[in-house]
């Protein structure tokens, strides 16, 4: 993506790369959604089950709309979202409706909340710089649920282990694509090299402004257009405003601003043992 | 190295970032969207177990920290300020241990607790917080059972002592860190103080259990001064908890409504409540009040985070409230 970097955005992404632990750059892959093209057939979460052996997670009836599976979750990867709006898409002229239809996915983001509060090790990030739970390792303590500013990563009940999508690490093993991508029939999940899917992701904005569509644009591209993540492994094209479609407008990765609470804390503490000390010394002296 | 990346403020990169592409939408959905209002975030998945370890670890560190500070003072065989000293580290122990306990049980997988140790991660406060209760705990035992003694068993004791002390502050402020790093926006606006919130309503607990269980008048002064100290700092805590999450209405709404306000002021009352009867010298009362306005605090702080993660209105706002700020439109 042509794009020139800041000195300030170019110090980040090194540092980020010196600190990371992907040995391969060009391995990194994800998932670029064009909203637009999806048709709301809900074919990735079945293939996502499928492939994945999920178990069901109850069936109910929300009677809000076509969206019966509701949110991301334990053990729910892939998610349909299903808008229905009172107005048209501005090439429309249909009248005033339109539907949006948006298939949810673990973000796998380049700086993941998850990752980063993970007190065991367990989520890790994988050569494909995908976010990866490791179910032998995991205790489930419950601060990754926490953590995750898109409320994506959720402990199963009866496990007791947190779970989300894993970019299908064991297909990516084999040269394959993720069980949802190989699915989908509109092509509306798109899979492949990170930087090669944000190219895609440009060319087809541009031509949806072209075609008179000017509400498209990318949502979590880059570190750019995101910086509380540093950008989206897995990003998305959309045609209203994220709270729409139950994404955070600026998500920040906790880890991002918890330097202000570790300072409140070395405060706290020295004036814990300050207060300690102080009393314990003043009781001796005189009478209170 | 996997997890301990560069962390910088988002704040200050935020200021550099041109407006949104989404804010030149039309208001499609009214002007505060959601999806169809269900939550955005996941509930935290941790029980009443919790926010009773937060009480237990919170009282048993400030006890460390008082009863470490007691030994310094009572080198010349002040033998009831000693005393006072190892009831605070027994507090301690019985504290940290049946907190322990407390966290292993709600574990998704209880057997794997000692995987906490596999890692040293700074970026996760709560593997930090394993490190620091399995230094605390240890070293609180040990001087509970060595304190005192004649010989080298009694120098260990007095040095396992100031370990546990020092150990002991932290074990009671750095669960407000594991709060405030999270997504939950009650929780995280208020980063800046919920770390001192925690470790002074420890410090009133560790008081207040030393008044229930200690009659001595010099030890009394002790708790006297300490405890009235902590509850000042807790209630102006408490304060600045409140103010800071409130800036945005909506991320403050727990406080302000529903069960977590109720436990909320309940808690600020028998606080207040304690302070009165402590400083009117009425050390039982205070004792437990002072007890039962910790731990009733520490369940309003898990229950507003409940409510605040489960409400989308609350993350949305805050975040646009953060890409609106003035800092940005300067920009």
């Amino acid at each position: 993506m042509a794009q020139t970097l800041s000195a300030r955005e170019a110090r980040g992404l090194e540092t980020r790369a010196a600190c990371d632990d992907t040995p391969n750059r060009s391995l990194r892959k994800g998932f670029f959604t064009d909203t637009t093209l999806c048709i709301g057939c809900k074919a990735c979460e079945v293939a996502c089950k499928q492939w994945n052996q999920l178990p069901d997670d109850g069936l109910f009836f929300t009677g809000m709309s076509y969206d019966n599976t509701v949110a991301l979750g334990a053990s729910t990867w892939r998610h349909v979202a299903f808008i229905e709006r009172p107005v048209a898409l501005s090439n429309q002229d249909a009248g005033a409706f339109s539907w949006l239809f948006s298939s949810d996915v673990c973000k796998h983001c380049a700086r993941a909340g998850c990752l980063e509060s993970c007190p065991t090790g367990a989520i890790i990030r994988t050569e494909f710089d995908s976010v990866y739970v490791q179910p032998d390792i995991c205790n489930g303590c419950g601060y990754c649920v926490v953590a995750c500013p898109f409320g994506v990563i959720d402990r199963r009940e009866d496990d007791g282990r947190a779970w989300k999508c894993t970019l299908c690490y064991d297909r990516l093993k084999e040269q394959m694509e993720p069980a949802c991508a190989k699915a989908c029939p509109t092509d509306s999940i798109k899979f492949g090299d990170l930087d090669q899917l944000r190219q895609t992701a440009q060319e087809r904005v541009d031509r949806l402004h072209e075609q008179g569509m000017s509400e498209a644009y990318l949502y979590g591209a880059d570190a750019a257009t995101q910086l509380g993540t540093e950008g989206l492994n897995a990003f998305f094209l959309l045609a209203d405003k994220p709270e729409a479609y139950n994404l955070p407008p600026e998500p920040v990765v906790p880890t991002k601003r918890v330097r202000e609470s570790w300072l409140s804390f070395a405060f706290a503490a020295a004036g814990l043992v300050a207060a300690a000390v102080g009393s314990a010394f003043l009781s001796t002296r005189t009478q209170l | 190295m996997s997890a301990q990346q560069a962390i910088t403020s988002p704040d200050e990169h935020l200021q550099q970032l041109a407006q949104p592409e989404w804010e030149r939408l039309p208001e499609t959905a009214g002007p505060d969207p959601t999806y169809y209002d269900r939550p955005m975030l996941k509930r935290p998945v941790w029980s009443a177990d919790i926010p009773i370890y937060y009480f237990l670890g919170g009282a048993a560190g400030a006890a460390l920290t008082l009863g470490a500070a007691l030994q310094l003072v009572s080198r010349r065989k002040r033998a009831e300020l000693r005393r006072l000293s190892e009831l605070c580290h027994w507090t301690g122990i019985v504290g940290s241990t049946a907190g322990a306990a407390f966290l292993i049980h709600d574990l998704g997988r209880p057997s794997r607790f000692l995987y906490m140790l596999r890692v040293f991660r700074p970026t996760s406060p709560m593997n930090m917080g394993t490190w620091i209760l399995s230094a605390a705990a240890p070293s609180g035992i040990l001087t509970g059972l060595l304190l005192n003694r004649p010989g080298l068993p009694g120098a260990v004791g007095e040095i396992a002592g100031y370990i546990s002390g020092v150990f002991g502050a932290a074990l009671a402020g750095y669960t407000g860190v594991l709060v405030s790093n999270t997504a939950v926006p009650v929780w995280n606006e208020s980063r800046r103080w919920m770390p001192v919130l925690f470790a002074s309503s420890g410090a009133v607990a560790a008081a207040s259990f030393l008044d229930l269980f200690y009659d001595n008048e010099a030890g009394r002064r002790v708790t006297r001064v300490f405890g009235s100290a902590a509850r000042v700092v807790e209630l102006a805590a408490s304060h600045q908890v409140e103010q800071s999450a409130s800036r945005i209405p909506r991320v403050g709404a727990p406080f302000r409504r529903g069960r977590s306000a109720l436990l909320w002021r309940a808690a600020e009352a028998l606080t207040a409540a304690s302070l009165v009867f402590s400083l009117s010298r009425k050390a039982r009362v205070a004792g437990v009040l002072g007890v039962a306005g910790s731990l009733l605090l520490r369940f309003a702080i898990h229950e507003a985070g409940n409510v605040s993660a489960t409400d989308p209105r609350a993350s949305f706002h805050q975040q646009r409230q953060r890409a609106t700020a003035p800092a940005r439109t300067l920009s």
